[in-house]
C-alpha cells in the first residue's frame, strides 16, 4: 500500500476530474432556478424543482420507454439475424457463401451517418415517417453481428454439430442446442454493444421523428434545450439529461463484464 | 373488392350518421409556454363546435417542421391540413403550389380581410394574394433593466435612434478596478432577424425590387449603410466591454439579461413571458421600440404563419377553413395575446375587456402593439420576401461573427451578399423551371 | 467419399435441401441490408447524378454535375478542411487521456475495479448527455470552469461561441466522451502484452520509466495504431455535439463535412447536392475502413 499511494492519488484524482461535468450537471440539476448561477460545485440548497418540471412538462416516461423499446428490439433483431446468418455462413457450405460473407465484411466498412440521407428518402417513401419501424428496421440486423457470430461459431468443434446430428437434430436444432448456448458470450456482448449503440443514437431518430410522442430519449434532450422561442431553464435540461442518462448507467454498472468485451471485441475486430 | 366499397360507405354513412366528426391535423413549432397556449386554442374550438375536429402535433422548431412538411410533399403524402411555417418561408410556401391561399378561401367566404392588421397582412401578400394566416407575430423589442437605468441616471423613453442606444449603453456598463466588465450596457443575440429589422426600421431594404415585393427579389441589399452602422457600432462597443457577445443562443443572452449582467437586450415580444419569468421579479423590467439609424420608419412584423394545403377533399378544406376563422375571432387573438405575448392580427381586439385588463397589469404588452401602431406601411417595413432565406440568414449571421472579429462591416456583408446572391439564384432558377 | 461420377440424385436433392436452408437463415440479416444499406445507397447515387427543382420536381438528369460543383465549392472544402483539423485535434487528446487510464488500471491491485468502472464510464454516457453537461460546464454566464477561472483571477473565456475556441473546445468535448471506449480497448491490449517480456525486461536492469519507452510502448503500438484508426474513423463522423452545441457555427468554424451535408439537406433544401457531398465523404470513409481492415489481416482475438 505505501509503494502504491502515487498511483492511488493519480488516479483518483484523474477519475475526479474525468467526472468533473457529469458532477457539474447532477449539481446543476439539483438546483433551485434561482441559485443556477451561483458558483461551487456544491448547490446551495438541495431542490427537486428541475426533476418535477422534466417529468411533468414533458413526456420524459414516453422518451425513454421510446429509448427502451427502440433498443431492445433492435438488439433483439440483430441477436436473433446474426445468430442465423453466421451459423449458415459458417456452417453450411452453399454456393454464394462467400459472396454474401463477403457482402457483410463489405458492409461492415459503412459507417451508418453518411447514408442517413438517402436512407431517409426511402423511409419517406414508406410512409414509415415518424414511426417505430423507422427507428427499428434500419438497425435490426448488423454487419457486425454477423460477421462476430460467424468467426466465433467456426470455432466451436465440430464433435458437438455432430453429437446433435446424430441425435437427429437439424438446423434449427443445432442452432438451438449448439450454437446459442456456445456463442453465448459473443452474443452477449454483441447485445451490450447494439444496446448502448442505439440507446445512443442521434442523428437518424432527429430526422425521422416529428410527433412528440415518437421522440426518443436523446433527441428529447435536443427539444428540450432549443425550444422554439422559449427560454432555457438548465436545471429542468440538466435533470432531464440525467434521467436520460441513468438507464445506461445503471446497466453499464451491472452488465460491465459485457460491456467490456463487447467494446473490446469491436474494436479488435480484424 | 367490391365487399370493401361497400363495408366502407356503410361506414361512412354510419359515421356520419353518428355524428362523426371530420379530422383534420394541424403541424405546429410552438414549445414550452407558447405551445400550452397553441394547445388550448385547439381544445377550444374542438369544444366550440362538433362538426370538426383539430388533431394539432408539436413537430419541433420550424426548421423540422418545414423539413417534415417538404419530405411530405415530396413523398406525396402525410402532408397536415394546416402547418405553421415562419416568417422567412413566405416565398418557398407561395412557390410551392401546395397552399390554397388564404384570399381565396376569404373570398369564398365572404370573409373580409380588411379586419386584419395592415403588416401582417401585407408581409404574407404574394404578388397581391395573402397566403398565410400570420398567427404568432412578433416584433424586435428593446428590454430594459429598470433598477440599472435608475442607478445610471437614465430616463427611460420610447424610441432610440442608434446612437442614443450606444450612449445609453456606455452609461449603463460597470466596469471593475481592473477593468473588467461587470454590467454590460448591451446585450443582443447574433441573428440575422435584428440585421433585418434595423434596415427596415432605418428605411433601408434588405433585399431588391424593394424587398423582393414589386417584383421577385434577385439579390439582397443587407450591405446598406443601416446595417453596416449596426453592425460596426455593435463591435465596437463589444471591443470596449460594453457590449456583450453571446453568440447567437438567444437564451444565453437572456440569462446574462435576467441575472442582471446586461442593462439592455433585444429580443422579440414573444420572449416577454419568458425573460419576465426569468428575471423573476428581480428588477423591474420596461420594453421599448427597436432602434433606428436615423429616422424611424417601422419594423416588419416576425414569428410564423398558418397555411392551409391543398389535395384534401372538400370536407376537410372547409374544416381547416373553420378552424383559421375561429383563430381570427377577437375573442381568441385575446386570449392568444394574453397568454403569450404575440400581437393581435385582428383590429378590435385591444377593446375587449380581459386584454385591456393584463395591459394595465403589464404595460409592456402594450409595446409592440404600439409600435406597430406608429410604423410607416411601405415596402420597407413589409419585410423582405425572398427564396432560400433560412441559408442566407446563415451568411448574414456569419459576417456578424466576423465584424466581431474585427472586419470592417461593409467587407463582412458584402462577402456575405456574393455569397447570398449565389443562393438566391440557385433558388429562383429551381422555380422557373 | 470421393466420387468420380456427378452427384446422384439423392445427392443433389440433399445439395438443394441444404442450400435453401443457407438462404433462408441468411435472409433475414442480408433482406435488411439489402433494403436498409444497399438500396438507399444507390438511391443516393442515382439521386446525386440529378438537378432538382423545388421539392423535388422536375429531376433532370445531369451527370456529374454535382460532384464537380462540389470539389469546386469552397465550403465543401473548408468542412473538409474543418474536419480533417478536428480529426487531428481528438485523435491525440483521446488516445492520451485514453492510455492514462489504462495505464493506471491494467494490472490488478486492490481497489482497481472501482477505478476500473470510474474510467470506462463515458462510454456509458451517450452523445447529447455528454453534451449538455458541457454546455453547462461552459457556460458563459453559469458555467463552472469561467468561475473557476475567475476565482484564480483569469479571465472567462467564450468557450463555445468563440470562432478560434470552438472547434478545439468540441475536440476536447468529443476526446472525453471518447475515453472509456479507448482506456478498454488500451487495457485489452496492455494485458496482451506477455509477462515473460516484462519479466526479462526488469531482470535485465531496467527501471518503469525505460520499461515503459523501451518495451511497452513498442509492443502496444500495434494496438495503439488501430485504436487510433477507430477513433479517426468516428471522429469523421461525430454529429451530436456539434447539433446540439455549436449548430456549425461560430463563422462556420465547426461545421464538419457531415454537418455540411446535414445543412444543405435540411436547411438549404439542396438533397441531390447534399447527396453528392455525402457520397464523397463515405468514398474516404471506405478507403480508410479499408486500410484498418487490411492492416487487421482478418483474423480475430477474443482475450
Amino acid at each position: 500500500m505505501r509503494r502504491r499511494w502515487p498511483l492511488y492519488l493519480l488516479a483518483s484524482l484523474y477519475a475526479f476530474l474525468l467526472s468533473l461535468p457529469l458532477l457539474v450537471l447532477l449539481s446543476a440539476s439539483l438546483r433551485a432556478p434561482e441559485d443556477l448561477f451561483t458558483p461551487g460545485l456544491l448547490p446551495p440548497k438541495v431542490s427537486l424543482e428541475g426533476y418535477r418540471a422534466a417529468l411533468t412538462d414533458y413526456p420524459l416516461w414516453r422518451y425513454l420507454a421510446n429509448s427502451l423499446l427502440v433498443a431492445s428490439l433492435a438488439t433483439l433483431g440483430v441477436l436473433l439475424t446474426s445468430l442465423l446468418a453466421g451459423y449458415a455462413l459458417a456452417r453450411i457450405p452453399f454456393r454464394g457463401q462467400r459472396a454474401f460473407f463477403g457482402l457483410a465484411v463489405a458492409l461492415l466498412l459503412v459507417p451508418g451517418e453518411v447514408t442517413f440521407l438517402p436512407l431517409y428518402l426511402l423511409v419517406s417513401r414508406l410512409d414509415w415517417l415518424d414511426t417505430y419501424q423507422a427507428l427499428i428496421l434500419p438497425f435490426a440486423a448488423s454487419p457486425l453481428g454477423v460477421f462476430l457470430l460467424r468467426q466465433y461459431i467456426k470455432t466451436i468443434p465440430e464433435d458437438y454439430f455432430d453429437a446433435a446430428r446424430i441425435d437427429g437434430a437439424g438446423h434449427l436444432g443445432l442452432i438451438r442446442h449448439v450454437a446459442l448456448p456456445l456463442a453465448a458470450p459473443a452474443l452477449g456482448a454483441l447485445a451490450a454493444l447494439t444496446f448502448i449503440g442505439t440507446w445512443n443514437m442521434y442523428l437518424w431518430p432527429l430526422v425521422v421523428t416529428q410527433s412528440k410522442e415518437m421522440q426518443t430519449a436523446q433527441i428529447a434532450i435536443n427539444f428540450i434545450l432549443n425550444e422554439a422561442d422559449a427560454v432555457a431553464r438548465w436545471n429542468v435540461v440538466a435533470a432531464a439529461s440525467f434521467l436520460v442518462l441513468l438507464p445506461t448507467l445503471l446497466a453499464f454498472l451491472l452488465a460491465q463484464r459485457a460491456f467490456v468485451k463487447g467494446i473490446a471485441l469491436g474494436g479488435l475486430k480484424g | 373488392m367490391r365487399k370493401l366499397v361497400t363495408a366502407s360507405l356503410a361506414a361512412l354513412v354510419l359515421g356520419t350518421a353518428l355524428g362523426q366528426k371530420v379530422q383534420i391535423t394541424f403541424w405546429h413549432s410552438m414549445g414550452g409556454v407558447l405551445g400550452e397556449a397553441t394547445e388550448a386554442l385547439v381544445q377550444d374550438f374542438n369544444r366550440s363546435q362538433n362538426r370538426y375536429e383539430v388533431k394539432s402535433q408539436y413537430v419541433g422548431s420550424y426548421d423540422d417542421g418545414i423539413n417534415k412538411l417538404l419530405a411530405a410533399l415530396r413523398a406525396g403524402r402525410g402532408y397536415p391540413h394546416v402547418i405553421q411555417v415562419y416568417d422567412i418561408g413566405a416565398r418557398i410556401m407561395a412557390d410551392s403550389g401546395a397552399v390554397v391561399p388564404l384570399e381565396d378561401l376569404a373570398r369564398q367566404k365572404g370573409f373580409n380581410l380588411d379586419s386584419l392588421v395592415p403588416q401582417p397582412r401585407n408581409y404574407y401578400t404574394v404578388e397581391g394574394k395573402l397566403f398565410g394566416l400570420p398567427f404568432n407575430s412578433s416584433n424586435p423589442l428593446l428590454y430594459f433593466n429598470m433598477a440599472a437605468f435608475q442607478e445610471a441616471g437614465l430616463a427611460f423613453k420610447p424610441t432610440w435612434s442608434l446612437k442614443d442606444l450606444e450612449e445609453a449603453a456606455r452609461k449603463l456598463t460597470k466596469k471593475d478596478a481592473s477593468g473588467k466588465t461587470v454590467r454590460y450596457g448591451l446585450s443582443i443575440p447574433i441573428d440575422s432577424w435584428f440585421v433585418e429589422q434595423f434596415s427596415y426600421n432605418s428605411g433601408q431594404y434588405f433585399c431588391n425590387n424593394e424587398n423582393g415585393r414589386k417584383a421577385r427579389a434577385t439579390a439582397v441589399s443587407f450591405d446598406n449603410e443601416a446595417a453596416v452602422a449596426f453592425l460596426d457600432t455593435y463591435a465596437r462597443l463589444v471591443r470596449e466591454g460594453v457590449a456583450a457577445n453571446t453568440g447567437r443562443n438567444w437564451s444565453d443572452s437572456q440569462s446574462l439579461f435576467s441575472q442582471g449582467q446586461a442593462a439592455i437586450a433585444s429580443y422579440s415580444t414573444a420572449s416577454l413571458t419568458g425573460v419576465l419569468r426569468q428575471v423573476g421579479g428581480r428588477f423591474p423590467v420596461r420594453t421599448a421600440f427597436f432602434p433606428y439609424l436615423k429616422e424611424r420608419n417601422g419594423v416588419a412584423i416576425g414569428g410564423a404563419a398558418l397555411y392551409v394545403l391543398k389535395g384534401f377533399p372538400a370536407e376537410e378544406t372547409e374544416a381547416a377553413w373553420a378552424f383559421v376563422r375561429f383563430l381570427l375571432e377577437p375573442k381568441t387573438q385575446g386570449k392568444w395575446h394574453i397568454a403569450t405575448g404575440y400581437f393581435p392580427v385582428v383590429k378590435g381586439v385591444d377593446g375587449l375587456p380581459e386584454v385591456r385588463q393584463a395591459h394595465v397589469k403589464n404595460p409592456n404588452f402594450t409595446t409592440a402593439i404600439q409600435q406597430l401602431a406608429t410604423s410607416k406601411v411601405n415596402t420597407a417595413s413589409a419585410g423582405c420576401l425572398m427564396g432560400s432565406f433560412p441559408e442566407i440568414r446563415q451568411y448574414v449571421a456569419a459576417a456578424w461573427e466576423e465584424v466581431l472579429r474585427g472586419r470592417p462591416a461593409r467587407e463582412a456583408l458584402a462577402e456575405a451578399k456574393a455569397k447570398a446572391d449565389q443562393a438566391l439564384a440557385r433558388y429562383n432558377a429551381s422555380v422557373a423551371r | 467419399m470421393v466420387r468420380a461420377s456427378p452427384l446422384s440424385a439423392q445427392a443433389r436433392a440433399r445439395k438443394r435441401k441444404e442450400e435453401a436452408w443457407a438462404l433462408g437463415l441468411v435472409l433475414p440479416a442480408f433482406g435488411l441490408f439489402f433494403l436498409f444499406y444497399v438500396v438507399p445507397l444507390g438511391q443516393a447515387v442515382w439521386l446525386s447524378l440529378h438537378q432538382e427543382g423545388l421539392f423535388g420536381r422536375d429531376l433532370r438528369f445531369s451527370g456529374l454535375e454535382n460532384y464537380r460543383q462540389a470539389l469546386a465549392d469552397p465550403a465543401l472544402w473548408k468542412s473538409v478542411k474543418t474536419t480533417l483539423l478536428f480529426a487531428a485535434l481528438v485523435v491525440p487528446l483521446e488516445l492520451l487521456l485514453g492510455l492514462l487510464a489504462a495505464l493506471l488500471v491494467w494490472r490488478p491491485y486492490p481497489g482497481v475495479a472501482l477505478f476500473r468502472t470510474l474510467f470506462f464510464l463515458t462510454t456509458a454516457v451517450p452523445t447529447a448527455v455528454a453534451a449538455v453537461a458541457w454546455g453547462w460546464f461552459l457556460h458563459p454566464v453559469g458555467g463552472y470552469l469561467n468561475h473557476l477561472l475567475k476565482g484564480l483571477g483569469l479571465p472567462p473565456q467564450p468557450w463555445l461561441t468563440s470562432p478560434d475556441l470552438a472547434l478545439p473546445t468540441l475536440a476536447v468535448i468529443t476526446a472525453w466522451a471518447g475515453v472509456g471506449f479507448t482506456a478498454i480497448l488500451l487495457t485489452a491490449g496492455l494485458q496482451n502484452i506477455p509477462e515473460e517480456v516484462l519479466e526479462a525486461a526488469s531482470v535485465d536492469g531496467a527501471g518503469p520509466w525505460t520499461r515503459f519507452w523501451k518495451v511497452v510502448l513498442p509492443l502496444l503500438s500495434p494496438t495503439l495504431f488501430l485504436v487510433g484508426l477507430l477513433v479517426l474513423l468516428k471522429s469523421l463522423t461525430a454529429f451530436g455535439q456539434i447539433h446540439l452545441l455549436t449548430r456549425g457555427g461560430p463563422i462556420e468554424s465547426t461545421t464538419v463535412w457531415i454537418y455540411r451535408v446535414y445543412q444543405d439537406a435540411f436547411f438549404n433544401f439542396r438533397f441531390a447536392y447534399a447527396a453528392a457531398e455525402g457520397l464523397l465523404l463515405f468514398l474516404l470513409l471506405v478507403v480508410l475502413a479499408a486500410l484498418q481492415f487490411r492492416l487487421l489481416g482478418g483474423r480475430v482475438h477474443y482475450a
